[in-house]
């Protein structure tokens, strides 16, 4: 079936997504992006651009380079917002005949339409590049805020572009779809939204299949290019404390400026504190002027507070005010948060909008892109790509065995995509060993008594032969219903024995959280157990390889060898079943060293007797 | 008599245990089933392939942000040696050097600018060259400002800042000024 693009029409930037066997991915651009700037430009050589190339050339042809035209589609000439926009907005725009704006580019006017559909088909003719296939249909998200005829408009955008608009959705139902949020009934999700131009409050609330708008806020003139304008402005002015230069006229210093305060402000949200380091940015009579300054990730918090707190009283304002102007919610009332928009990476947002909702938002998915991805989520459900047939489950957690020492051994990690199957081969741990168990464990704590029991079976008949010689092939095999199966089969003799455990992923989503929060409680006093099991181990190992050698060395080493390694095996017997990591790697390091001297003896006797034969030879 | 080959009849089907609609029924689940087994595995198929080409992809750009970065260092030196450019070998004021340490100084950063340049077109990067008088093209370059001229106008007045590809991706355009009348 022919693929349906999901496309976030943003503002400042579009993106687009599609669904590949369930699963949502971004297409790049021609370009290699992938985010294309919505923005459509006649250049001076009456060529028409879209995305990055009419961006390029937007300082020298402002008049005719059209960009935030999702500010006027579909709304009258004389909405006070168009007016407002009017003022700042370097293109000309005027009343259609039904009342419409019209832009005019180049030497021509446009419907906002006509330039939005410029965008799409962009978006088009590179997905399908991408795609290598033909696409004829689209899922296309708007602000939730958006009336009707906005978004006609915008499906109309879509029509023109030679896209069959399958469905307009909102951006913040397409970000909780993104997190698979739509199946949680009776929820109430708060989308924030921190995009380059704009910034959007939406409230949420999921019911039987229906993903209600109950209210929507924000300021649709506060960006992330404003935070961006704030600390280059800051920088300017530092500079001009420092080396009294004015650079805010030199374009080529604004520019390195700009793309070195973009770059700061990335590090800032993983660093506390970065260096913008630009040599030879001026120079005076006394010689070049470098531009070197430390900013910290304090300062730019400072820097910017005002908007951050803003935006803060804007959620509140929209989730807590009575309707119409809010939803009337009490803010412990909010399920879930998603953040949207690439502010939203910005630590102190995070923690404001922690702070305010008292609890974690969700930000796993790229706020770039989230938007885009859940518009592919439903174009994949008009695909018929996520029909329930082909919905694959997960194992929740981790099936393993255990081993010697009580070791949990894994064999499917949590989160492997069900139907699936894991073979391993295993050995015995002493000598004559005729009977294994096989232990089959579920949870991720390492060590086996602090996992969940599935089930336990014996291998028996195995042949009796040294520890380590007997190979025992565990394979566990899980269906796509989740039932478990585990068979051990002795290579030699081929006996092999299976279980089938029904239940192995059958675990409500409490005792899931439950048993993975228990394992993240526990994570180091685990780690300490299991590297005493290691050890313990080793030392075993080293025990029983120590007194074969012994035994295999026979009277070829000398009497103070033999005694040297016993005394150093006995010590290490003495200490292997104690609790100290430290004096049990101490022991098995000291027995280590002492057996080595076994194989030189051993070696040097070998030798000895060649270099006697060659002297008779020669 | 008449009664028996319809009860006969009935029995077979019940002995077959298997209406025509059950049938029917099975072969479209069977059908349904055929046809989604067949599309998981040509999408792993074509995912194998997409990723192959993602990870070739990957080892072709994987480095670009490295390469953004020293594009900056590339900017600092040309910014260094157009100013030692303009001062003249002649010693500057706050220098202090000899007219040949000068020249040797200025050998020196050209020769390392020089050989940080190798070391990234070893890795695939290509300055994109362009001519004053050139016709402004925004597929490789960025437009900064105007210069009225004589020229044609959007023609190439002046370079600011040096472009460059990776490979064939414009990792930074050309900055450049432009002619207006």
């Amino acid at each position: 079936m022919a693929k349906i693009l999901g496309i976030d029409l943003g503002t400042t930037n579009s993106a687009v997504a599609v669904t590949d066997a369930g699963e949502p991915r971004i297409l790049e651009n021609a370009e290699g992006n992938r985010t294309t700037p919505s923005i459509v430009a006649m250049s001076k050589a009456n060529e028409r651009l879209v995305g990055l190339l009419a961006k390029r050339q937007a300082i020298t042809n402002p008049k005719n380079t059209i960009f935030s035209v999702k500010r006027l589609i579909g709304r009258k000439f004389s909405d006070p917002d168009v007016q407002r926009d009017k003022a700042w907005l370097p293109y000309d725009i005027q009343a259609s005949s039904s009342g419409g704006v019209e832009i005019k580019m180049g030497d021509r006017w446009y419907t906002s339409e006509e330039i939005s559909a410029m965008v799409l088909q962009k978006i088009k003719a590179d997905a399908e590049a991408k795609l290598g296939e033909k696409v004829e249909e689209a899922v296309i998200t708007v602000p939730a805020y958006f009336d009707d005829s906005e978004r006609q408009a915008t499906k109309n955008a879509g029509e023109i572009a030679g896209l069959k608009v399958r469905r307009i959705i909102n951006e913040p139902t397409a970000a909780a779809l993104a997190y698979g949020f739509n199946k949680q009934k009776n929820e109430k999700i708060v989308v924030y939204d921190f995009g380059g131009g704009t910034f959007d409050i939406s409230v949420l609330e999921v019911a039987e299949d229906t993903v209600e708008v109950k209210a929507t806020g924000g300021d649709t003139h506060l960006g992330g290019d404003d935070f961006d304008k704030r600390i280059n402005e800051y920088l300017v002015v530092e500079y001009k404390k420092q080396e009294g230069i004015d650079i805010s006229k030199d374009p080529l210093a604004l520019q390195r400026l700009k793309e070195a305060a973009e770059r700061a402000k990335h590090e800032l949200s993983t660093a506390v504190e970065t260096e913008i380091n630009l040599p030879y940015v001026s120079s005076d009579a006394s010689g070049p002027k470098h531009f070197l300054m430390k900013l910290t990730r304090s300062k730019l918090e400072e820097i910017v507070r005002d908007m951050i707190e803003r935006s803060i009283a804007l959620t509140k304002e929209t989730v807590t005010a009575a309707p119409p102007k809010g939803a009337g919610f009490s803010l412990s009332d909010i399920n879930e948060v998603i953040l949207v928009g690439g502010q939203t990476r910005m630590p102190a947002i995070q923690e404001a909008v922690k702070q305010l909702f008292g609890k974690e938002p969700h930000k796993g998915i790229n706020p770039d892109e989230v938007v885009a991805l859940g518009a592919a989520v439903q174009a994949g459900i008009f695909q018929g790509d996520v029909k329930d047939i082909l919905l694959l489950d997960v194992t929740p957690l981790t099936l393993a065995i255990e081993t010697l020492g009580g070791v949990a051994t894994p064999m499917i990690q949590k989160n492997t995509t069900v139907p699936t199957e894991k073979v391993q081969v295993f050995s015995t741990a002493a000598d004559s060993q005729t009977t294994v168990e096989v232990h089959i464990l579920q949870g991720e704590r390492p060590m086996a008594q602090d996992n969940k029991t599935l089930a336990r079976f014996m291998l028996e008949g195995l042949p009796p032969a040294p520890r380590g010689v007997p190979q025992v092939e565990v394979k566990f095999d899980i269906d796509a219903n989740g039932i478990l199966n585990v068979t051990a089969k002795d290579k030699a003799s081929g006996k092999s024995q299976t279980v089938r455990i029904e239940a192995s992923t059958a675990l409500s989503k409490e005792e899931i959280e439950k048993l993975k929060q228990e394992a993240a409680a526990h994570a180091t006093e685990d780690q300490k157990k299991r590297d005493l099991a290691e050890a313990r181990n080793q030392a075993e190992t080293l025990v029983y390889t120590s007194e074969k050698a012994l035994k295999d060395a026979g009277d070829k080493v000398s009497a103070e060898i033999k005694t040297a390694v016993t005394e150093k095996i006995e010590a290490l017997k003495k200490v292997k079943d104690g609790d100290d990591v430290e004096t049990l790697k101490n022991a098995t390091s000291a027995l280590s060293t002492e057996i080595q001297k076994i194989g030189q003896a051993m070696y040097n006797q070998k030798q000895g007797g060649e270099s006697a034969t060659q002297e008779q030879s020669s | 008599m008449d009664e028996k080959p319809e009860v006969q009849e009935e029995k077979q089907e019940n002995g077959q245990m298997m209406p025509a609609d059950v049938l029917v029924a099975c072969e479209k689940k069977r059908d349904e089933y055929l046809a989604g087994w067949q599309r998981a595995k040509a999408d792993f198929l074509n995912y194998k392939k997409e990723e192959l080409q993602r990870l070739q992809e990957f080892a072709k750009y994987g480095h670009e942000e490295l390469m953004q970065g020293l594009i900056g260092v590339l900017d600092s030196f040309d910014l260094a040696i157009s100013y030692s450019e303009k001062q003249g070998s002649a010693p500057t004021p706050t220098g202090g050097r000899s007219p040949d340490q000068s020249v040797g100084m200025e050998k020196g950063i050209y020769m390392i600018r020089a050989q940080t340049e190798d070391v990234m077109k070893r890795h695939g990067l290509l300055r994109i060259r362009v001519k004053l008088g050139d016709a402004f093209d925004p597929a490789f370059m960025e437009s900064l400002g105007e210069i009225a001229s004589e020229s044609p106008p959007g023609t190439v007045a002046e370079e600011i800042e040096r472009g460059y590809r990776l490979h064939e991706k414009v990792v930074r355009p050309v900055r450049v000024k432009i002619t207006k009348q």
